[in-house]
């Protein structure tokens, strides 16, 4: 199996030890910022403190490749896309294409805020537990009138929960009635048309019995939807404030650059 | 402990799964149910913490009517079921956070929970797996994992659905041991299985067929039974052995029919003897 793309590196480094609200609330806030700002100098205030915060985090920066890695081509397609079909000074010409100054400075703004995204993103991912991710959005939900759509934020922590240790079970199956219809003659590459249903109803069968499974097995242990508690303990400790205050000045600071 | 009196149940298409049941389980009792396939055994074992309800008479739970839904956390919190399959009884990304699942739908606080969850893992000696994916882990080992996480709850009772149907026969072995050891230490277990040569050392055989109990008794008693051969079920080969050279005259007390050591020391015995 291939390393999925955000996935949390244990560890115990300050940025570990943050309460997942903190972060979420900080990577939400930069994000916004990201798109907020138009001068290279925020960018570039931006990825410093990236930098700052990894140093803090004592990851491997591999974690931030894989980040980046699999939206490379969309990337890479953006900045073309603004290079050559911005309005503005030509640089240069090649043949009818004309990359424009403008263009440059569009395409790397743009790439740039994508870029510092995905890096926030993953630094929030890396550094947190997703079962305390799904405790700080529950404890974040709690207070929202959810019930008005008929839900309760425990259900839905414990539908996000599910699902991450679920999909996995799901892949399998895939595997395992794609190797069953293939055992039986099905040839998937010459015969997509009649594959896919093939595919499809065993697959869909065979998942709502797990799931009805699943869902017995849920009840037996307790769950009822209603409030339960975490074993993750989150309180708001003083470094949480601090590192509130501290991005909440950076932001400031950033937005009078 | 568990009260089952005059229970019937049909599923929602109208199967009729169980008629007229009445069982009383005692504190402490290892006791097992056999049967065939669609007898009606996993109905059962669904009734005893509620997650079916009779539709006629009543299962009573410690005093509890599982009918009174005010009752149901207590139920569950008493009576544990562990299930055929592993893969699909895993709620959680680590076993750690699986074995909180339970304690946490009872709102205990976070260090109650993580108690529950070092005891568990301690029980099961599985604390070296805390931080793996419980989809890593072997059929074995998954139903080591979902029996910890039944535990963590602290129940009195533990029911098992065919628990070892889907392991070989030494990763079954170990799981019937574990849960000797656990009935030793007071807790009392249901065992539903298909596999006769797991009950010897049971306190007591149910044997139903078509949604009733049509046996009962200590598996001495139930084994020598002579209707058990038309229910579909085969005698484990020991006692079946037993039961032949009885019929030429040579008589194997039951105790030296648990296990192959003990049976052949008779025979070598009775040799020596003649
Ligand atoms: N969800 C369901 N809906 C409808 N009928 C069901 C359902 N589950 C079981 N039944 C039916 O109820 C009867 C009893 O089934 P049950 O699963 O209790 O048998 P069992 O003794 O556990 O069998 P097995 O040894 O195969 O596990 C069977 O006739 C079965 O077909
Ligand atoms: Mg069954």
């Amino acid at each position: 199996m291939h390393e999925p793309v955000f996935s949390y590196v244990p560890g115990v480094s300050p940025l570990h030890k943050l309460d997942p609200r903190t972060k979420l609330v900080v990577v939400m806030l930069l994000g916004i910022l990201a798109f907020r700002i138009e001068n290279f100098a925020g960018i570039g205030a931006l990825f410093i403190l990236f930098f700052a915060l990894t140093l803090l985090s004592r990851l491997p920066m591999t974690v931030f490749f894989r980040a980046v890695r699999p939206m490379m081509l969309f990337i890479i397609f953006i900045f073309l896309a603004q290079l050559f079909f911005s309005d503005g000074r030509p640089l240069a010409t090649f043949w009818v294409l004309q990359p424009s100054m403008e263009g440059l400075e569009n395409g790397l703004t743009l790439v740039s805020r994508f870029i510092l995204l995905l890096l926030f993103a993953a630094l929030l991912t890396a550094s947190t537990d997703p079962s305390a991710i799904t405790c700080g959005i529950e404890r974040m939900l709690r207070p929202l009138p959810l019930q008005w759509l008929g839900i309760s934020s425990f259900e839905l922590a414990t539908m996000m929960n599910i699902s991450i240790a679920f999909l996995p079970l799901l892949f399998e199956r895939v595997e395992r009635t794609k190797a069953a219809q293939a055992a039986r003659g099905m040839d998937f590459v010459k015969n997509p048309f009649h594959s896919v249903p093939a595919l499809a109803i065993p697959l869909l069968r065979g998942v709502i019995r797990d799931a009805e499974e699943l869902a017995l097995a849920m009840e037996s242990r307790g769950y009822q939807g209603k409030r339960r508690t975490s074993m993750h303990e989150l309180s708001m400790q003083n470094r949480d404030w601090i590192a509130l205050f501290v991005i909440v000045l950076f932001i400031i600071i950033v937005l009078n650059l | 402990m568990i009260r089952l009196e005059k229970v019937s149940y049909s599923y929602p298409d109208g199967t009729p799964a169980l008629e007229n049941i009445n069982l009383a389980i005692k504190k402490g009792e290892f006791i097992a149910i056999i049967g065939k396939n669609g007898s009606g055994k996993s109905t059962l074992a669904l009734h005893l913490n509620g997650l079916l309800k009779p539709q006629k008479g009543k299962v009573i739970i410690r005093g509890m009517d599982t009918r009174d839904i005010s009752k149901l956390p207590g139920i569950r919190k008493l009576v544990g079921i562990v299930f055929q399959n592993p893969e699909t009884q895993f709620v959680g990304r680590t076993v750690e956070e699986d074995l909180a699942f339970g304690p946490e739908n009872l709102c205990l606080p976070p260090v109650e929970i993580r108690k529950c969850v070092d005891m568990a893992l301690a029980e099961t000696g599985f604390e070296k797996y805390r931080y793996r994916s419980p989809k890593t882990l072997s059929g074995g080992q998954g139903q080591f994992v979902a029996l910890a996480g039944i535990l963590a709850m602290r129940p009195e009772c533990l029911v098992f659905d065919e628990v070892t149907s889907m392991l070989d026969p030494d990763s079954g072995t170990d799981v019937l041991e574990r849960i000797r050891k656990l009935q030793r230490k007071g807790k009392t277990v249901v065992y539903i299985t298909h596999n006769l040569e797991e009950l010897h050392a049971a306190d007591r055989i149910i044997v139903m067929d078509k949604g009733r109990i049509v046996l009962e008794g200590d598996p001495e008693s139930v084994f020598a039974d002579p209707s058990l051969q038309s229910l579909g079920l085969t005698l484990p080969s020991l006692i079946e052995l037993a039961a032949r050279l009885k019929t030429c005259g040579v008589a194997i007390p039951w105790e030296k029919t648990s296990s192959p050591h003990s049976f052949a020391e008779e025979i070598c015995q009775l040799f020596l003897k003649t």
